[in-house]
């Protein structure tokens, strides 16, 4: 029985879970905290994935960054290619699980009251102290529950991956689209086992984000 | 020394404030609404003002017409929300440490001061959702002056607790002003509260200060009927000149007919001009029927008792004169009220002493 899958899924969403964050976190600041003009846009924006087919991403998707589209042509002077690459399978795990991390971030981090960050400012901090000893300290949990929901999503993106990754074995294949090939192919044991993996992992995921957001881990 | 002159449109109030206060506690009194908050949040700088200038201690915070705006920590002004907005992942010890900067040593040293001053000794690893109401006020209070601000601003610091609770801390406060005389704006819409912890009141109504000053200036010579209604003063009647009388003028009113008011210094009042006065509800004297009047005395007049309403320790009575229909209110300790026998029904006779009457500038 071949694993590689299941190894590429976790290296996939590992490292799209770490882009989401850095991302994500700075959307939902600026969502959170700031007005600007053009914010709801911004927020339809961001939330499509939730909504769009996921073929309908993954064909954006390639539009952006395949050799001939606007960023593709960049990153391929560059020497980066995206399309057909275990880095393709991560830009669509990126952009799906976004809005998932982006939602609960918001809330959390609206959550905490400007007062207690004005209080802070009054007491003489500067703003990247009032993130570190005041917003981070009390969004954490949401935070937390926001990555672990995205982390989730990551490793069951199919739709979108297999537009702009492809499914090469030993190369692009992820977990959903192995159960995807070996359903295919009749192969029922493989199929029956990626099936639970993914399942039990999916269950623990929902069961860890719904403590973690109560304040029970 | 605090100046502060600031202007901002909002959506439904054209907030205007202008005030200056030395190393002393200025009351901001006014209804809910009148941009009280507002205020303060300006002299902050939490929220921008259109236009104006703040000042304090010689440092200019904010000048518009100059370009300054100092960033809220470089203000170093201390402010207790009206929630507190006490950190509450922090300890009470944390909390109050949070603004001190230096050695940790010294800081230690300021925490244990401030602990026993606000009578939080024993609480120091307590979060805030394990204190009482008094105590989380204590700590905030504690924590801002931990980081010794220039200015204090006091957003109705007592209107979340207990009256018992309230009263203690009221002194407490005065106390604490003594031991650190610094620069204060508290602001409140409870009257008896503006009147003990105040020497100075201001009165903002609708965004404007309608009058500042002593609060003797403000509680017995309001300098507007909005004044005169905010400070408690329950009886405001309005007339016409009619005459002079020594130092006195006549104004005839259709409610209570003819008073005898003293002549406002700074003013030129004619004849036939529109005049107003007020009396405060406990400074009218009801005169005992057995009692001669000796001396003449001023404004007597014979009402009935319409309407009677207690107000634990006083009662409130209804008078009417048989002139107009705005009745007389007096405001008497329930003992006077039990002894005289003063019940719905009864004819008494009052005074309007004239040295207890203002005419509304």
């Amino acid at each position: 029985m071949d694993l590689f899958p299941l190894f590429l899924t976790i290296k996939v969403s590992f490292v799209a879970t770490v882009l989401t964050i850095a991302v994500g976190l700075t959307l939902a600041w600026v969502m959170a905290k700031k007005d600007f003009w053009g914010k709801g846009l911004l927020d339809v924006v961001i939330m499509q994935p939730l909504v769009i087919p996921p073929t309908v991403l993954g064909y954006y998707l390639l539009a952006f960054f395949g050799r001939s589209g606007w960023l593709g042509g960049v990153l391929d002077s560059l020497g980066i290619e995206i399309v057909f690459t275990w880095k393709g399978a991560v830009l669509a795990a990126f952009i799906s699980s976004l809005p998932l991390f982006v939602k609960p971030a918001r809330a959390a981090l609206e959550g905490v009251g400007a007062d207690l960050e004005n209080a802070a400012r009054l007491l003489g901090k500067t703003e990247w102290q009032v993130i570190r000893t005041i917003t981070l300290p009390l969004a954490w949990r949401g935070l937390l529950a926001g990555a672990v929901m995205a982390f989730a999503r990551a490793t069951g993106e199919f739709g979108a991956t297999l537009m702009v990754a492809g499914n090469i074995p030993g190369v692009t294949q992820t977990l959903p689209i192995a159960i995807y090939d070996a359903v295919q192919s009749g192969d029922s044991n493989a199929a029956n086992l990626l099936v639970l993996i993914i399942t039990l992992f999916s269950f623990m995921v929902l069961f860890a984000a719904g403590k973690i957001s109560r304040g029970r881990l | 020394m605090l100046e502060i002159s600031l202007k901002k449109q909002l959506e439904d109030i054209e907030i205007k404030i202008d005030l200056r206060l030395d190393e002393e506690l200025l009351v901001l009194f006014g209804p809910s609404g009148a941009g009280k908050t507002m205020a303060l949040r300006m002299i902050s700088g939490i929220v921008a003002p259109d236009e104006g200038r703040v000042a304090a201690g010689g440092e200019v915070l904010f000048d518009s017409a100059k370009g300054v705006n100092l960033p809220v920590r470089k203000r170093k002004v201390g402010y207790l929300f009206q929630d507190y907005a006490l950190f509450p992942h922090m300890t009470v010890e944390e909390n109050i440490a949070y603004g001190i900067e230096g050695a940790r040593e010294a800081a230690g040293k300021k925490v244990n001061e401030l602990l026993s001053l606000m009578r939080l000794a024993g609480l120091e690893k307590r979060y805030p959702h394990e204190l009482s109401g008094g105590q989380k006020q204590r700590t905030a209070l504690a924590r801002t002056l931990a980081a010794e601000p220039r200015v204090l601003l006091l957003d109705e610091p007592f209107s979340a607790l207990d009256y018992q609770v309230r009263e203690k801390l009221r002194a407490d406060l005065i106390n604490i002003h003594r031991i650190y005389p610094i620069t204060t704006v508290l602001v409140t819409h409870d009257l008896e509260e503006a009147f003990m912890l105040g020497k100075k009141i201001a009165v903002i109504n609708n965004g404007v200060i309608e009058q500042s000053g002593t609060r003797e200036d403000v509680f017995y010579r309001p300098g507007t009927r909005n004044v005169a209604r905010f400070m408690g003063v329950r009886n405001i009647f309005a007339g016409v000149v009619s005459g002079f009388e020594d130092a006195s003028v006549l104004i005839d009113t259709p409610d209570i007919g003819v008073i005898k008011a003293p002549h406002p210094k700074a003013s030129s009042l004619a004849i036939g001009a529109e005049a107003s006065f007020c009396i405060r509800p406990e400074e009218i004297l009801v005169i005992r029927p057995d009692r001669v009047l000796g001396r003449v005395q001023d404004n007597i007049l014979e009402c009935d008792i319409t309407g009677s309403i207690g107000k634990g320790s006083t009662h409130i009575l209804y008078l009417e004169t048989g002139h107009g229909r705005t009745p007389l209110k007096v405001e008497l300790p329930n003992f006077v009220v039990r002894k005289l026998e003063l019940a719905v029904g009864r004819r008494v006779k009052v005074s309007l002493k004239k040295e207890n009457i203002w005419v509304i500038p």
